[in-house]
């Protein structure tokens, strides 16, 4: 038993040394997942932190994450103060940490919307009605998205008075909105919904063929991306210093800035823009 | 096949093995009309050209710090095993009591990928999450295995040793120092499962190569893609080149100096975690324990059970057990590629190049591929799971064919391998496959973050719905059905208690 205790002993000595305190404490982190083009995440958002580091005078870092939640995640507890989320993720993260602030959405995000697209064997095309899909297989983008997933769950659910589980032959997630056009495009699940700035841009690229696949409806308008600036930073940081990160956004009008969120511009946003959404999540149960 | 030559091993009476390979396949055949295995594909071919240009044009150049990601995978892997090491060891020594031998098989039933997504929530994206995420189950597989190891030795070095020796001196010297060196070669062996595993973090958000190679494949950059695999390929196919053992005490002192800066960890953090995140919510929203609503727990917890929990175990264990028998196909077919005993020797290469990159490929690419050409079934993960363990398996078996001395008698190389080689160590793959199995439950997992609704499909969900109760119940449900499949399969087929690397 004694050696027990020593082995115990010892490792709780390894742990301890693995850690080590040197963190600073006086550093402002941030974190943000585009909605699109993933790759290069730090070679991109490291200008966007040199740009906040000039303007607001504090050591900014950025932190590459891998999916909403890990965003969340970090935000809650207290590894990154300012985030640029999706609405739903924006909506969870404000309500793990109360007396935090939407700062600031992308102009386009006051009025974002989704596509259903659908592969040409369903020989649907675009209508103003919500599409007989019932039956058909459906993937959504990521769990966590709000274009990708919560609303269009929300409309399926309205319209076809089911849940997606019941109401389609087979429901996925791909994880990702190019993920989603690729696979209707190649006909793994007939019909998806996808963001529609992520759709647009692929379009643009000429990476679809509208022989293949083509949007089916869309969505009414709902709020999406937004900054939000963690509750504390004007202790942590100084007096004013989230209207300092506002006015510091609301001002970032360097085009190739803009074009890692990609954004046109930013405009003001506060919490309540985003009760829409909060709503929904509640509705189809994502949130509490 | 094996009655036509007696068997060697005469603990089994004959026709043993085929009685539990056809069970196998008696089985699989049986759950496959109700396993979910339609293609549905109408256009793959757009796709596929995509990946073949890109595998074709490799851009070694389009991954940012690049560099640092291959560093920190390899330190990741290595101090995640040192740490292993210095937790699992010592359990060796105690692994017979059924308590420690319980927990540590719970330990090892969880994931990594869980392991690291429970510690994401105490210690955010810190190294420490990696690596403790890598040496908490590594840890209970070395007691395990090393206790299995131990034990295997003789007891006869122990009567020569002097009784008045302290127990310390006796043990060392007169059981340990006979079995070192197996024990090294399974350390080794493990390191090359640790990079992998340490890979495979990087799809939940540590700092390694996972995590450009999940952007690459999931953004369609297969070009990026390609080479990134091609570079982790390499990695792990020079390791006895690049990592001598007695060079692994300077790659421990280089990994912990270059590790990615450490945050501190805030204590508070981990209170709320263990006395507010993982509460039901019936506890966590009641003021006293008093004002707590039974009937809401009960529900949550039945509505968890019987909503997700066995649907999902159904789908874990139709997979796995779809898989175990395509794994033994694969065995089997790569196994004999890269044997000297029926290939020319520069055949063999090209085999063990296969085996190679068939057991490095994460199952998450590889099933992320098929996804794309086969559709969202579960064929996608079943042909995943088959390849990659069929490769390890195939690999370590070819490893112990290659000691066999071939008979010198008049038969052609496919009779001799046929019906000398192959019913030696016959018993050895099974075995080794049902150490597989384990892992392929475990391993299953990961099909959940892909969409495959098995357990992990829905652990995933729970977390990215930030409900870690949730979670946690869906995790003790999946490590109980691996500690019972693994109780159960050990009673049924009375495996032999020799060690063999699992991983």
């Amino acid at each position: 038993m004694n050696t027990l205790i020593k082995l115990i002993a010892l490792c709780a000595l390894t742990i301890s040394l693995l850690v080590s305190s040197n963190a600073s404490a006086t550093t402002f982190t941030f974190t943000a997942i585009p909605d699109e083009d993933e790759s290069q995440l730090r070679t991109r958002f490291e200008k966007v932190a040199l740009y906040l580091e000039q303007k607001l005078g504090v050591k900014v870092k950025y932190v590459p994450v891998k999916s909403y939640s890990a965003a969340v995640t970090a935000f809650r507890n207290n590894q990154v103060q300012l985030a640029w989320f999706g609405g739903l993720s924006g909506v969870q993260a404000r309500r793990l940490v109360p007396g935090s602030q939407a700062i600031a959405q992308g102009y386009e995000d006051q009025f974002f919307k989704s596509y259903f697209i659908a592969h040409h064997s369903t020989n649907l095309t675009m209508t103003d009605s919500f599409p007989d899909i019932n039956q058909k297989t459906f993937t959504f983008g990521s769990k966590g998205s709000t274009s990708g997933r919560l609303m269009p769950q929300y409309y399926i659910e309205q319209y076809l008075q089911k849940k997606p589980q019941q109401a389609f032959k087979r429901v996925g997630f791909s994880g990702d909105h190019s993920r989603t056009i690729a696979q209707v495009q190649s006909g793994v699940y007939q019909v998806g919904a996808v963001n529609y700035k992520v759709w647009e841009t692929a379009l643009a690229r000429g990476k679809i063929d509208t022989n293949k696949v083509s949007v089916i409806w869309e969505t009414p308008a709902y709020p999406d991306y937004q900054w939000t600036i963690r509750a504390g930073v004007d202790t942590e940081f100084g007096k004013g210093f989230a209207d300092k990160v506002q006015a510091v956004l609301l001002n970032m009008n360097d085009p190739e800035l803009l074009n890692s969120f990609p954004r046109s511009s930013f405009v003001n946003a506060t919490n309540k823009d985003f009760e829409p959404v909060l709503t929904v999540a509640k509705k189809i149960g994502l949130i509490d | 096949m094996p009655q036509l030559q007696p068997m060697k091993n005469t603990d089994y009476p004959l026709g043993y093995w085929q009685k539990v390979t056809l069970s196998i396949w008696l089985i699989a055949l049986v759950i496959l009309p109700f396993a979910d295995i339609e293609i549905v594909n109408f256009d793959p071919f757009l796709e596929l050209s995509l990946m073949t240009q890109g595998l074709m044009a490799p851009d070694f150049f389009a991954t940012e710090y690049l560099f640092q990601a291959i560093i920190q995978t390899v330190n990741f892997a290595i101090i995640g095993v040192c740490l292993g090491l210095i937790l699992g060891a010592p359990l060796a020594l105690i692994y017979q009591h059924p308590i420690v031998s319980g927990c540590c098989s719970f330990l090892r039933a969880i994931h990594e990928i869980f392991w690291a997504l429970l510690f994401l929530q105490v210690f955010g994206l810190s190294p420490m999450t990696g690596i403790l995420a890598i040496a908490i189950p590594f840890a209970a597989t070395f007691a395990r295995v090393f206790h299995d190891i131990i034990n295997q030795s003789s007891d006869r070095p122990l009567e020569s040793i002097d009784s008045r020796a302290d127990i310390i001196s006796r043990y060392t010297y007169g059981k340990i120092a006979q079995v070192l060196p197996q024990l090294m070669a399974y350390t080794r062996y493990r390191f090359e499962c640790a990079l992998r595993s340490s890979a495979v973090l990087g799809f939940i958000g540590m700092p390694t190569l996972g995590f450009y190679m999940e952007t690459a494949f999931k953004q369609g950059n297969y070009n990026e893609g390609a080479a990134l695999l091609m570079i982790f390929v390499a990695i792990i196919g020079t390791i006895r080149y690049w990592c001598p053992p007695k060079l692994l005490g300077v790659y421990l002192v280089i990994a912990c100096v270059t590790l990615v800066e450490i945050p501190a960890v805030d204590s508070s953090l981990l209170v709320r975690f263990i006395s507010q995140d993982i509460l039901p919510p019936a506890f966590a929203n009641a003021a006293s324990f008093a004002e707590v609503q039974w009937y809401s727990l009960y529900t949550w917890f039945s509505d968890i059970i019987t909503g997700q929990a066995i649907p999902g175990a159904i789908a874990t264990i139709t997979l796995a057990l779809l898989a175990l028998a395509a794994t033994h196909f694969i065995t089997l077919n790569a196994h004999a590629l890269a044997s000297k005993h029926l290939c020319p020797v520069p055949l063999t290469w090209l085999g063990q190049l296969m085996l190679l990159i068939g057991r490095c490929v994460p199952e998450y690419i590889l099933a992320f591929i098929f996804l794309m050409l086969l559709g969202p079934s579960m064929l996608p993960a079943i042909i995943a799971l088959a390849i990659h363990n069929g490769c390890v398996i195939a690999y370590l078996a070819v490893r112990q064919n290659n000691a066999i001395a071939p008979q010198q008698m008049q038969i052609s190389k496919f009779n001799q391998f046929n019906y000398h080689i192959m019913p030696s160590i016959y018993p050895n793959i099974m075995a080794l496959m049902f150490y597989r199995f384990e892992i392929i439950v475990r391993e299953t997992a990961v099909f959940g973050i892909l969409g495959i609704m098995t357990l992990g499909f829905y652990i995933d969900s729970s977390f990215s719905e930030i409900r870690y109760s949730n979670a946690l119940v869906l995790i003790t449900c999946t490590a109980l059905l691996n500690v019972v499949i693994d109780i159960f399969s050990r009673r049924l087929l009375k495996l032999p208690q020799t060690s063999l690397a699992s991983c």
